[in-house]
């Protein structure tokens, strides 16, 4: 077991896969020889020279674009969109044509390539530097879309996608780049598609995605003190596949769901999950599903508004012992 | 593999069909191009086919019935199929709209009422375990918000540790978090009733207090005098709350509108008077019964109507009756002595009055020959008012006729 930062797990995944598999390479703005601007990829070039390991003009349509078209003829690319919002100016070839390419051309092409981008809020970098999209990637078909929450799980989950034959969104937390995390030796690979139970409790299901994971159980301990209450936490990990199967048995055993989102509350994916346990289980529902998310709004710069916009374990705690009963 | 043959859509605003006639019998050949039953909405009458060719296994639906859009009517499969038959929650006949509701929650349906004993809805949670277990949520007392009922009430209940455990344990981990140095009392239906209406009446009603002494010589002579026939007669004492009762009844009928309510922007006289009493439960609560038309009631009667209503409050056994259409409220808590109290007002009513404890005092008295001082029985008159409904002087006017009353009646020619 190494203790890893959650920025040094994606250099580490990366460097794992590029090691093992020649095909895979890896290009982006200031991926190179600046390590990132989040410093998620030291190293890299270093190690793979500046074929493997590509920086590129400042264009995210043109990063796309190759990556698209390696990965048609052979290659596995990871791309790395350095903020999710950007990924607005190059949405025509993630949901048109990324997302399309095996369903349009009858199975005969597949694109295994990753989109790694930095995402969410909490940085004070302002509405467009900011968001959470995860949802929107979820809401195209044909892609697969990834959230972790720990650095063991950026890295199994981060070569996880490399090797998946079908392009996965991998979405990492900014905030979460400094945090630490144990992370076991050697060739480290999860499994798409899974959800996690970080703790078992018997009065709610909290489920959660990415850096409302850790306030999740922040705000579970608070309960479990201060109100008696016993929450399950659920880190949900990948929405595209999504471990339903996990998630409705959690919801299951307690009746009481409560999804925690980043993103903007419309069309969040806890809506989606919401929806699913409406028709799978409504049965075992033992009182209302409770959604605590960031408002409809674009998240402001300023400290003290993004920090009352976004969900806090405080939050978390009040929503909760409030609606409980 | 069999296939069912659905109500057809007859056009788009209509939702049901009424099968005229079936063409074909059970074991009957049906095909596409041969018709299988006629059907007649009130816009349109036609043929349908079948949907596929093979042997007409099921009617499920006889001619005249009508069903919605969409339900079905029939299957047709090989000679001799078994049918599938899925679990049929939607019932064959659709003909109220109660029905359609009963249909879509057959599955659960639960006996007795949905509601648990406090009104709450039931989750889906416990209506299934409800159902399956042929209980009645009526008689599982529930832990939640507002006695909601819980899985857990339900299971507890089953298991038969029932819903006492359950609330104790729960007062059991608020005691634990809030150390030994404290009890917790949790509310009674009734405390919670009352603090509701508490806030509710100081939320709505601008509440305004004004206090006058009175003088209770005449009444305190009057008690001292029957006071021993009174007991034997009626089997319980005189106090000064029905002679102030009285008062406020006689003052009413010079003041009316503090005998009043508030409906939007008008204020609602009434012409009866029905005097509530507040009565204090040993602390554990607070009930005002109305006693009804209490200006008509002579004084004995009077006195043995509040008699009346402070018993059965202290024992319990008020009826709803007893609680509606009170028209202005007294509120007493002079026996402890207290100088003054300001009440809340008893919504809708628009004034209530608080007596305190008659103490003897030193009191200035003008005669002929001049100012002397007397030692005399005083009692303060506290009233909160509305003053949406009225102002001051009005109150103040009203007050004052209340102590001229009490002052000035000859309180035993109406006693006995």
């Amino acid at each position: 077991m190494a203790e890893l930062t959650y920025r040094e797990a994606v250099a580490d995944a990366i460097a794992q896969e590029m090691r093992r598999d020649e095909d895979v390479v890896f290009l982006g703005e200031d991926i190179g020889a600046a390590g990132g601007v989040f410093k998620a990829t030291v190293g890299l070039l270093n190690e793979f020279g500046p074929v493997r390991v590509r920086d590129t003009p400042i264009s995210e349509q043109a990063i796309l674009g190759a990556a698209m078209g390696s990965a048609m003829t052979g290659l596995r690319p990871i791309a790395e969109i350095m903020f999710s919002d950007f990924l607005a100016v190059c949405w025509d070839i993630v949901a048109n044509e990324i997302a399309k390419a095996r369903y349009m051309t009858g199975g005969q092409m597949s694109l295994p390539l990753v989109v790694r981008t930095a995402n969410g809020g909490g940085s004070r970098f302002g509405a467009q530097h900011s968001q959470a999209v995860e949802n929107w990637a979820m809401m195209v078909p044909g892609l697969k879309v990834v959230a972790p929450s720990t650095p063991a799980d950026v890295k199994g989950l981060l070569a996880a996608a490399i090797r998946d034959p079908d392009p996965v969104m991998f979405f990492e937390q900014k905030s979460l780049y400094p945090t630490k995390g144990e992370v076991p030796d050697g060739e480290l690979v999860d499994q798409l598609g899974t959800a996690r139970v970080l703790r078992d409790g018997h009065d709610v299901t909290i489920v959660a995605l990415a850096a409302m994971v850790p306030r999740a159980l922040d705000a579970a301990k608070t309960l479990s003190d201060e109100y008696g209450i016993e929450a399950t936490v659920v880190d949900v990990r990948s929405l595209v596949p999504l471990d339903t199967r996990t998630i409705l048995s959690e919801v299951s055993k307690t009746g009481r769901l409560v999804t925690v989102e980043e993103n903007p509350r419309l069309c969040g994916w806890g809506a989606e999950i919401a929806s699913i346990v409406a028709d799978e289980i409504f049965w075992d529902l033992d009182g209302p599903v409770i959604r605590i998310t960031t408002p409809h709004i674009p998240l402001p710069a300023a400290d003290a508004l993004e920090d009352a916009t976004m969900p806090s374990s405080e939050r978390i705690v009040r929503e909760i012992a409030e609606k409980m009963d | 593999m069999a296939m069912e043959v659905v109500m057809p859509q007859l056009g788009e605003t209509v939702s049901e069909g009424t099968i005229s006639v079936w063409h074909s019998e059970i074991g009957d050949e049906v095909s596409t191009k041969s018709p299988l039953f006629d059907v007649s909405s009130d816009k349109v009458e036609m043929e349908v086919t079948a949907p596929a060719r093979g042997t007409l296994l099921e009617i499920r639906v006889g001619a005249g019935v009508t069903v919605p859009v969409g339900e079905v009517v029939a299957v047709i499969g090989r000679p001799g199929e078994e049918i599938e038959t899925a679990p049929d929650l939607i019932p064959t006949k659709l003909e109220t709209e109660e029905n359609i509701v009963e249909g879509v929650i057959s599955k659960y349906a639960v006996k007795g009422s949905n509601r648990d004993s406090n009104g709450n809805p039931l989750s889906p949670a416990v209506r299934r375990l409800v159902a399956e277990n042929s209980l009645n949520p009526i008689e599982i007392i529930g832990t939640g918000a507002g006695g909601r009922l819980k899985k857990k009430d339900v299971l507890a209940y089953l298991s038969g540790t029932g819903a006492v455990k359950v609330a104790q344990s729960t007062l059991k981990s608020v005691l634990q978090k809030r150390g030994d140095d404290t009890e917790v009392i949790p509310f009674s239906n009734l405390r919670k009733t009352a603090a509701k209406h508490m806030v509710r009446s100081k939320a709505t009603s601008p509440h305004v207090l004004q206090a006058f002494e009175a003088d209770f010589s005449r009444i305190e002579r009057v008690r001292e005098t029957v006071s021993r026939s009174w007991k034997e007669r009626e089997g319980f004492s005189l106090t000064y709350l029905p002679f102030v009762a009285r008062a406020v009844c006689v003052a009413i009928r010079d003041f009316p509108r503090v005998n009043a309510e508030i409906q939007g922007e008008s204020l609602i006289v009434h012409r009866r008077v029905n005097l509530c009493i507040a009565v204090d439960l040993h602390f554990e609560g607070l009930v005002a019964p109305a006693v009804k038309n209490a200006d008509r009631l002579s004084m004995p009667e009077l006195a043995r109507a509040i008699r009346d209503v402070s018993d059965r409050a202290r024992r319990n056994t008020l009826t709803p009756d007893d609680f509606t259409e009170g028209t202005y409220t007294i509120s007493n808590s002079g026996v402890f002595g207290t100088m003054i109290t300001a009440p809340i007002i008893n919504q809708p009513q628009v004034a209530i009055l608080s007596t305190d404890g008659v103490t003897k005092k030193p009191v200035v008295v003008e005669n002929e020959d001049g100012d002397s001082i007397a030692i005399r029985p005083v009692g303060v008159l506290a009233q909160s008012f509305d003053h949406r409904a009225i102002d001051g002087a009005y109150s103040a006017a009203f007050l004052h006729r209340v102590r001229e009353v009490i002052e000035t009646t000859n309180w035993m020619t109406i006693i006995s």
